[in-house]
Formats: C-alpha cells, structure tokens, sequence
C-alpha cells in the first residue's frame, strides 16, 4: 500500500539452517568430486572412502541439524516415503530429503567393496563382523561389479543435494535476497569449491604423498577456478541488490556493511585463499602448510556465506 | 465454484483487538506466548500534528497461488475447491517453510509444549492433538455451518466483511471489482483473497 512498509529480518531459519545448508552442499559435493575422481582420474581406494563416509556423516549432521528443530519429529516419516515426489513435486525440501536418503545408500554401496579390502573397517569391532556377512559379502561382489552404476546413481543424487541447498532458498518468494536465480549457482560453485578444499586438508595431512601430487594439482586448480567464479558472481549479487527491489538493498547494505561478511568471508574466506592456491598452482609451495591454511579459510567461509545469508534474508511488511 | 475472500476496511477499524480475542478462543490458539491467527499492528503514521493512528487487521490471506503450499514437503498446507488454505496437523512436521515463503507473516508454531499448556487453559475441550505450523482457517468448521468467520462476527466496526468472489452480487466482489479494496503485495504472484480498503486517502 503506501508509504507504511516496514522491513523486517527473517527469524524462522537461523544458523541451524545455515549448517544444514553447508554440511550438505560440502558433503554431498565431497562424495560426488571423489567418486568421479575414482571413476575418470585417478583410481585412490583410500580417497573413495574418505569422500563417501565425510559426505554420509556430513549429510547425517546437517539432518540431524533440520530434525532437531522439527515441531513434530514423528511427521518426518512423511518426507522420508519417495511417494512424496509424486504428491509434492513442487516443494524442494521434498526433493531434497531424497536426493540426500538416495546419495547415502548408492554412497554406501559403491564404498562397500573397498571397505572389504581396508584394513581400517576390516578391523574395526562389530564393522568387521557385518562385512564378513554373506549377505553382504554377496552385495559388495554385486556393487564391484556394476560399480560404475552405483558410482553414478551416488553422484547423480549428489548433484541434485548440491543445487537443492540454493533451490531451497531461492524457492521463496518473499525474500528477494533469495529468490533469484543467481542463489543456487553460488551456492553449487561454494560447494565444489569447500569440497576441494577438504579434500586439500585431507590428502595433505594424511600423507604428503607423491604418487596423490596430480589430484593434489587438480583440485588445486579447480579450486582457484571455482573460487575466481564465485566472486565473479558474489560481484554480480552486489549489483543486482542495489537497485530493484528495497528489501533486496536493505539485505545488501546488511552483508557489505558487516566486517564479518567482507573481511571474514570474501576477505578471508575468498580473496586471501585464492592467491594462496594460484601461487601454489604458478609456482608451487614449499610444503604443504600454505595450501591447508587456505583450505581451512575457504572451509571457514563457506560456512559465513550461507549464516549470512539466511540472517539479511529480508521481507518488505505493508503494516 | 465459491471463492472465499475478504475485505477489511481501514477506515473502520477501531483497534480493539475483538477479533483476536474471538478467533484465539474460536481456534484455541496459544496466546499465553503471545502467538495469534489474526493480529492488529498499530501503528502512527506521518508527522507532528498531521498524524494518522492506523489499525491494521493481518492474517492469512488464503492466497490463490500460496508460497505456503508450494514449499510444503509433506503436503501439510492444501486448497480446499473454495479457496480456502488449510493445515493437515498430522501430515506438519513444522519444518517452517512456510513461514518462512509466507509474504504476510501469516504462521505460526504451536509447539510440543504449546499443546501441554493448551490442555489446561482451554481444558477438556481442547482439540489439538500434535505440534505443527498454524494459521487463519477463515473458520472454515464456521463457514461450512453457514456462519462468517469468528473475527467477521466480532468486529465491532464491520471492518471485516466475509464473502464469495465469485458472486458479482456480493458486497466482497463489488469492492474488489471497483479497485476500491486492494490485495497487498500482489506483485510477488500469491494472488492473495484478502482485500484492504485505504484509510490514507486524502479527504475533503
């Protein structure tokens, strides 16, 4: 109506989402960059399960994260039921309960027959009991065999709980931070970007290997690349709030008026690791510390991004 | 085929918040933590001796086109045929989508402990049975008995007035077919069927 809006700062998802949200863009892109590595690149058993129990328990963290905060957690059997999709095609979060379900148990059972021949989960109590069953020494000969399907299966519902986290969000209307377009690409290229970053941190600090020197590099590059995209399109997100839609400038004067948002995130979380890893990628380092440090910052930032994100999501109120 | 709107005439209401009292005991909703289906914002508007105390009745608007619904996972927020936007209490897992998709701030949660409370304040009557996310019903039970709306029936100013879109003949669809009551935030494409009609026009 007239000159009465008010702006109001939404308080219904708060930092619990923003985890959500972080943990299944990383988990889930961790999983999808290591299956595909195995896949295509460069066979690594070890790698494989790295990526497929990180990407499970960060899943099984950010759900639980949603579940805690559920009025009523008896009524999440109706979200769980794949029917859902049928009757509710149009929600994301439905979606998004299955893509995360369907990626844990293809998950699961592309790891299975590695996890037969790692000593790590051979010795492991009660671990090692289940996978010396017969009914799971027949799955993990079946998985072995059409690894590639289970690979793929995995991946493709990865990708789908990747671009979920920024189609969630962009699925609502009233929060003109995030409903445009540009949300569930920044939060897909964040995703891959954190999840090279972990993956970084893990193949430099269990073992500077050698023989790992050429997935080291790639997703070093990788991550540069996806880094210099997102802030190719965190520029664009700054424009694009400035003019249009009030609340939109309100949401863009919260987050580039925060030190935390530009110091901490694109500061640190972005800028500062960048040019670590383009000298790493130019040049080389010395050792490994360089590379974790920038991977832990870009890990650190792409948590600020989505707690951001969620508290300068603004509506405009006509009362 | 009934469309259920309705219209609220700033110019009328007087802010005695008649209307959620009647709805809060109609609905049984948890006011003991402040939480209501329809609430009236009071607000002062312009300067110095040119002031305007302004009433403002909000509630779910029963949008053609609801976010609510769209973003629900379990299928807890439906249309009934006329217009009127429901909540499934057994199907909510009160994820608070909706709220959150909601333009019009129009839920609520009705907690685990919510409905403890709500056993001893409204007694043996109580008809809750589970937590989830809560709203306006435009009293539907009422209006399938042939009644208005609780807060209609209340309002000391008539300025809520209850009534179907779709007749031509009703007093809603002729306020809202002569622009003279106006849906708010019709631009984000809820296509909402509540309707307010202007107390800041000027006069004389």
């Amino acid at each position: 109506m007239d000159a009465t809006m008010n702006f109001y700062t939404q308080d219904y998802w708060t930092w619990w989402i923003a985890v959500y949200l972080f943990f299944g863009g990383l988990g889930a892109a961790t999983l999808v960059t290591t299956f595909l590595s195995d896949m295509y690149l460069h066979p690594k058993k070890e790698l494989v399960l790295w990526g497929a129990w990180s990407g499970i328990i960060m899943l099984g963290v950010g759900s639980v994260m949603l579940f805690g905060h559920l009025l009523d957690h008896m009524a999440v059997i109706h979200v769980l039921n794949p029917l859902v999709l049928f009757y509710q095609p149009h929600a994301w979060i439905a979606w998004g309960t299955q893509f995360i379900l369907w990626m844990m148990v293809w998950g699961f059972l592309y790891a299975l027959p590695y996890m037969r021949e790692s000593p790590f989960f051979m010795n492991l109590p009660l671990v090692k009991t289940f996978l010396q069953w017969d009914f799971v020494i027949k799955v993990a000969n079946k998985c072995g065999q059409y690894c590639r399907l289970c690979g793929w299966l995995a991946t493709v519902n990865g990708i789908g709980t990747v671009v979920y986290t920024g189609l969630l969000l962009q699925s609502f209307p009233a929060v003109a931070l995030w409903h445009n377009p540009g949300v569930p690409i920044l939060f897909t290229v964040s995703a891959f970007s954190t999840a090279m970053a972990y993956l970084l941190l893990v193949l430099n600090f269990f073992g500077h290997k050698q023989e790992d020197r050429p997935l080291r590099v790639f997703y070093e590059r990788t991550d540069v690349i996806l880094i210099a995209t997102e802030l190719v399109i965190l520029a664009s997100f700054f424009f694009y709030l400035q003019r249009g839609s009030e609340a939109a400038a309100i949401s863009s004067q919260m987050l580039w008026h925060d030190w935390g948002w530009l110091i901490g995130f694109i500061g640190f979380g972005l800028i500062v690791p960048f040019f670590i890893e383009l000298k790493g990628v130019l040049k080389g380092w010395q050792g490994p510390i360089p590379i974790m440090l920038a991977s832990v910052m870009v890990l650190v930032g792409g948590y600020l991004l989505r707690h951001y994100f969620m508290y300068a999501g603004v509506y405009a109120q006509p009362w | 085929m009934t469309r259920y709107a309705m219209v609220i005439d700033l110019n009328t209401c007087v802010g005695c918040n008649a209307c959620m009292a009647a709805c809060a005991v109609e609905n049984q909703t948890p006011v003991w933590d402040n939480k209501w289906r329809t609430y009236v914002h009071d607000k002062e508007i312009g300067t110095a001796e040119d002031i305007h105390r302004r009433f403002f009745p909000r509630l779910c608007n029963h949008c053609a086109n609801p976010a609510c619904m769209s973003v629900c996972p379990t299928g807890a927020t439906y249309q009934r045929a006329d217009g009127i936007v429901l909540v499934d209490e057994d199907l909510c897992m009160g994820c608070r989508a909706c709220a959150v998709a909601c333009p019009y701030d129009a839920r609520m949660e009705v907690t685990y402990s919510d409905v403890r409370q709500g056993k001893e304040f409204y007694g043996e009557d109580y008809r809750r049975r589970r937590p989830s996310m809560d709203k306006c019903s435009f009293c539907a039970h009422r209006v399938d008995q042939g009644l208005k709306p609780a807060c209609v029936e209340t309002c000391v100013g008539s300025a809520r007035i209850f009534g179907d879109l779709n007749d031509p003949n009703d007093e809603v669809a002729k306020l809202v077919a002569s622009g003279t009551a106006r849906p708010l935030m019709a631009h984000l494409g809820t296509q909402p069927n509540v309707y307010y009609i202007d107390d800041l026009k000027r006069k004389g």
